[in-house]
C-alpha cells in the first residue's frame, strides 16, 4: 500500500514537471492539428466535403474499371490487320499514364465548356450536370477515368499476360473465338489475379480526387481549406485526413488478406501443378 | 455404350478415302525447322501413334493438325477437304472437328468439371444449357468422374483433370481426336486411368493422332506406329513391325534407349 502512494506520487511528479512541460509545449500544435472543439463545429461541412469525394471516387472508380479493361483486351487483340488499334491504345495508355492528372483536370474542365458554347460538341457533354452534380464534378471524373483507366489498362494488361498460355490454346482448340477465349476463358482469370493491384489503384484514385478542388468544387479537401482560411486551424484539414483513413486503412487491409489467400492458394498447390511447373 | 453405335457416331461420313491426309508439311519457329516435309495418311477410325526423341518435332505435328500452329508450306486433308487454303473458315471448320487432348490439361481453373465441358458446347454449338449439360455428364461419367462433376480442377488428380480435358473435348463431337503426350505430366498411377479412357475411345471406333512415350498403349492400341525424329518420318508400319524389328537404324538406336531403361 505504502509502496503504492510512493509510486503514485512519483507519477503525478513526473506529470507536473518533465512529462507535463513537455505535453504543454505541444499545445501549438494540438490546437492546429486537433482542436477537437472546431472538428465538432466543422464537422458537418468536412463531412459534406467527404460525401462528394466518395461519390467522385466511386463513380471515377466503377468507369475506370471499365476503361481499363476495354484498352487492356484492344491492346490484346489478334492478327496483323488489328495492329492500328493496338498502336492507338498503347499510344492512349502511354499518354495519359504520362501527363499528371491534374494537368489533365485543367485541360478538360478549360477546354469541354467552351466547345460546348460553340456548339461543337454536345451541351450535356461539355457542361455535364448529370444528377444534379455541377459541372467541375463531372470534369473531375472526366479526367480521373482517362488517367486512371490508362493505369488500370496496365494492371489487367499484367494479368491477361499472367494467364498461361495453355488457357488460350485450349480455349481456341474448342472451337471458341479469341474474343470468346477472352470473355469466357481468359479475363476472369485475369480479373481474379488483379483484384488486390486494383484495389490499390483505387486508393489512389481515391486520394487524387482531390485533385477536383483546383476547379473551385468542394470536396473534402476544400472543405477542409474554407474552415482553415476563416480560423487560421487545420484542424477541419485533420478531420478530413481522418475521413479518408477510416476508408483507406481497411481498403489496405483488405487488398493485404487477399493477397494472403492467393498466396495460400498457391503455396497449398493445385495438383498436377507441380507437374506442370 | 455399344461400340456398333460409337462407331456410327464417331466416324466421319460422306466421304471416301482417308479422314486425314497431310502432303509435305513445313514448319518453322524463326531459324528452327521443326518439320521438314510430313506426309501421313490416317484411316477412319484408325489409331495412329507417334513416337519420337524430344524436339523431333511430334508436337509441333499436332499442333499443325488443328492449325494452334498453321504450316509454313504444305496441305492438310481433313475428311478430302483441305483446311489449309488460308480461308478464315478452316479453323472453325478444324476446331469443330479435330480435338485436342494436351499434355498440361489445360483445364479451365475458374470452372468446375461439368463447367470446363459444357462451356464450349453452349458458346460455340450454340446447345441449349441443359442439353450440354446432359451431354456432359453422359461424357464425365463415361471418363469415370460421375462423382467429380462439381469439382474444381485444383481439387482433382492429375489423372482426373486430363479426364475431364478428354471428355472436355469429346463434347464437341470431334471426328478426330490428337492426344499430345497426355500421361507424360502424370504420376505412375495415374497414367493407366488415362489410356484405359483412351483405350476404350479407340475400341469404339475413334480416329486418334496419340503422341505418346508409352510403348504398350502403341502396341496394343495402335494400327500404325510413326517414328519421327529430327522433323521427319523416319519409319512408319504397324506396331508389331516397327517396335520389333524396325528397318531404320534410327529407330532401333531411339527404341533400344526407350527399353533399356
Amino acid at each position: 500500500m505504502g509502496t503504492a502512494l510512493v509510486l503514485l506520487g512519483f507519477i503525478s511528479d513526473l506529470w507536473n514537471g518533465t512529462i507535463g512541460e513537455l505535453w504543454d509545449s505541444t499545445d501549438v500544435f494540438r490546437t492546429q492539428y486537433f482542436d477537437f472543439g472546431l472538428m465538432a463545429d466543422e464537422f458537418d461541412p468536412v463531412l459534406n466535403g467527404f460525401w462528394y469525394t466518395v461519390q467522385l471516387s466511386v463513380i471515377s472508380g466503377v468507369l475506370s474499371l471499365a476503361l481499363g479493361l476495354v484498352l487492356a483486351v484492344l491492346r490484346q487483340l489478334p492478327g496483323r490487320a488489328l495492329a492500328p488499334v493496338r498502336g492507338l491504345t498503347i499510344a492512349y495508355i502511354d499518354i495519359f499514364r504520362g501527363v499528371p492528372l491534374l494537368l489533365v483536370l485543367l485541360l478538360v474542365s478549360g477546354g469541354l465548356g467552351a466547345f460546348a458554347l460553340e456548339g461543337v460538341i454536345p451541351q450535356e457533354i461539355g457542361i455535364p450536370r448529370f444528377f444534379g452534380r455541377p459541372d467541375p464534378f463531372w470534369y473531375g471524373v472526366y479526367a480521373i477515368t482517362l488517367t486512371y483507366g490508362a493505369y488500370m489498362a496496365e494492371v489487367y494488361r499484367a494479368g491477361i499476360e499472367a494467364v498461361p498460355r495453355g488457357q488460350m490454346e485450349a480455349a481456341r482448340s474448342v472451337g471458341m473465338s479469341h474474343g470468346q477465349a477472352m470473355r469466357y476463358v481468359i479475363v476472369p482469370q485475369a480479373v481474379r489475379k488483379v483484384i488486390p493491384p486494383l484495389l490499390n489503384d483505387f486508393i489512389a484514385l481515391m486520394k487524387d480526387t482531390s485533385l477536383v478542388s483546383f476547379l473551385g468544387f468542394v470536396e473534402v479537401v476544400q472543405a477542409g481549406r474554407d474552415v482553415q482560411s476563416e480560423f487560421f486551424n487545420s484542424s477541419a484539414l485533420t478531420l478530413g485526413a481522418i475521413m479518408f483513413l477510416v476508408v483507406t486503412i481497411p481498403l489496405a487491409r483488405l487488398v493485404d488478406r487477399l493477397i494472403a489467400a492467393q498466396h495460400a492458394r498457391f503455396e497449398r498447390g493445385a495438383p498436377g501443378l507441380e507437374a506442370a511447373a | 455404350m455399344a461400340p456398333e453405335e460409337a462407331t456410327s457416331e464417331w466416324a466421319g461420313a460422306g466421304h471416301s478415302g482417308p479422314m486425314l491426309r497431310l502432303e509435305g508439311l513445313h514448319k518453322s519457329f524463326g531459324d528452327l525447322h521443326v518439320l521438314r516435309g510430313i506426309d501421313l495418311e490416317v484411316a477412319g477410325g484408325s489409331v495412329v501413334c507417334v513416337l519420337g526423341p524430344s524436339g523431333s518435332g511430334k508436337s509441333t505435328l499436332l499442333r499443325c493438325v488443328n492449325l494452334l500452329e498453321p504450316p509454313d508450306e504444305g496441305r492438310i486433308l481433313l475428311e478430302g477437304k483441305e483446311i489449309t487454303g488460308g480461308g478464315a473458315g478452316d479453323i472453325d471448320y478444324v476446331r469443330r472437328r479435330v480435338g485436342i487432348v494436351f499434355q498440361q490439361f489445360n483445364l479451365f481453373p475458374h470452372k468446375s468439371a461439368l463447367q470446363n465441358v459444357s462451356l464450349a458446347q453452349e458458346k460455340v454449338l450454340g446447345r441449349r444449357r441443359e442439353e450440354a449439360k446432359g451431354k456432359a455428364q453422359a461424357l464425365l461419367a463415361r471418363v469415370g468422374l460421375a462423382d467429380k462433376m462439381n469439382e474444381y480442377p485444383e481439387r482433382l488428380s492429375g489423372g482426373q483433370q486430363q479426364r475431364v480435358a478428354i471428355a472436355r473435348a469429346l463434347a464437341m463431337d470431334p471426328h478426330v481426336m490428337l492426344f499430345d503426350e497426355v500421361t507424360s505430366a502424370l504420376d505412375p498411377e495415374l497414367i493407366k486411368e488415362v489410356l484405359d479412357v483412351m483405350r476404350e475411345l479407340a475400341s469404339e471406333g475413334m480416329t486418334m493422332i496419340v503422341v505418346t512415350h508409352e510403348m504398350g498403349f502403341a502396341r496394343d492400341v495402335g494400327d500404325n506406329v510413326v517414328f519421327m525424329d529430327g522433323g521427319v518420318i523416319v519409319e512408319e508400319g504397324p506396331p508389331a513391325q516397327l517396335l520389333d524389328s524396325p528397318r531404320e537404324e534410327r529407330t532401333r538406336r531411339f527404341l533400344g534407349l526407350v527399353l533399356e531403361h
